[in-house]
């Protein structure tokens, strides 16, 4: 895994990071954050549970950045670094997680690791703690953040040291609706 | 627009048409051929497609392109310097750029597909 840029920045003052290596392609970006917007600020699913399948996605990626930004909003909603801390490799057992958002996590380890986790039981909880409007959205955020990763860290963008980072949460802009 | 993130979204237009235009605007930056060739490609590394690509009608920088894609669904984090400087070569990095998301973006879709995820959205 690299963490030297295989990109440029497309904007001179700023060195290579995703929004600047985006901005390659002004309409993608436009577009990419319009929807990136609209999903968080969406209040079908707590931002607190998007933020959880987030980190979960960020560490099976390795994804450095994914896993060292925090989003405000998630934070606000009681997600602390002690929560965080147990969406790690047996979260099953943790008692600081609901048994939705481990029925979330369970969903999140099928799609962007393996199918076969989603087993009978797994989406019977999956689909009594989520309706189908949250399964949706649900889904739409670890799409994005599984392709996210992966594109970010195949474009070199790592950061070689990076500490917890809390940034203000996705929002649409009002000019963009 | 088809697939599956699109069509668990279906009660939400809204967001699904954001992300219609998104994953538009991605593969609208390439060439029509050498996206589908990169969903193909994907699709085949799940198990997904059963119709190979015959890597020998290809020039050497598509050819490079898909071998790439090939690895974004298991090996991401074994990509090299030199196989991401090879792609460079062949699309400039624009459209590297772009390349980086369809290629990841078919990858995520796939996996959506395979948990079913527009059967779980009622969908």
């Amino acid at each position: 895994m690299s963490t030297t840029p295989r990109v440029s920045s497309a904007i001179a003052s700023e060195p290579a990071h995703f929004g600047s290596v985006l901005a390659h392609q002004p309409e993608i970006a436009a577009s990419f954050f319009a929807l990136y917007g609209r999903f968080w600020g969406s209040d079908v699913l707590s931002a607190r549970t998007k933020e959880i399948a987030r980190m979960r996605n960020a560490r099976v990626t390795e994804c450095g950045f994914c896993r060292n930004v925090r989003f405000d909003k998630a934070v606000a909603q009681g997600l602390g670094e002690e929560v965080v801390d147990d969406i790690t490799d047996g979260y099953e057992t943790s008692a600081k997680l609901s048994d939705a958002e481990k029925a979330v996590l369970k969903f999140t380890d099928a799609l962007i690791h393996d199918p076969e986790l989603l087993t009978g039981d797994a989406k019977a909880a999956l689909q009594r703690h989520l309706t189908p409007a949250q399964i949706a959205e649900l889904g739409l955020g670890v799409t994005l953040f599984l392709a996210l990763a992966k594109a970010l860290i195949t474009m070199g963008l790592e950061p070689e040291v990076m500490g917890r980072t809390v940034l203000p949460t996705p929002a649409v802009l009002e000019a963009a609706e | 627009m088809s697939g599956p993130v699109f069509a668990a979204l279906s009660g939400d237009p809204v967001l699904a048409q954001h992300y219609a235009d998104f994953r538009a605007k991605a593969e609208g930056a390439l060439a029509p051929g050498l996206v589908a060739m990169i969903r193909q490609a994907v699709a085949q590394v799940h198990g997904l497609e059963a119709a190979a690509i015959d890597d020998t009608t290809l020039d050497h920088g598509t050819r490079v392109c898909i071998a790439y894609a090939r690895r974004m669904p298991f090996e991401h984090t074994a990509i090299s310097d030199a196989e991401a400087a090879a792609v460079v070569a062949h699309l400039g990095e624009a459209r590297f750029v772009a390349f980086s998301v369809v290629t990841a973006l078919a990858d995520a879709e796939c996996r959506a597909a395979m948990v079913d995820l527009p059967g779980l959205a009622g969908a």
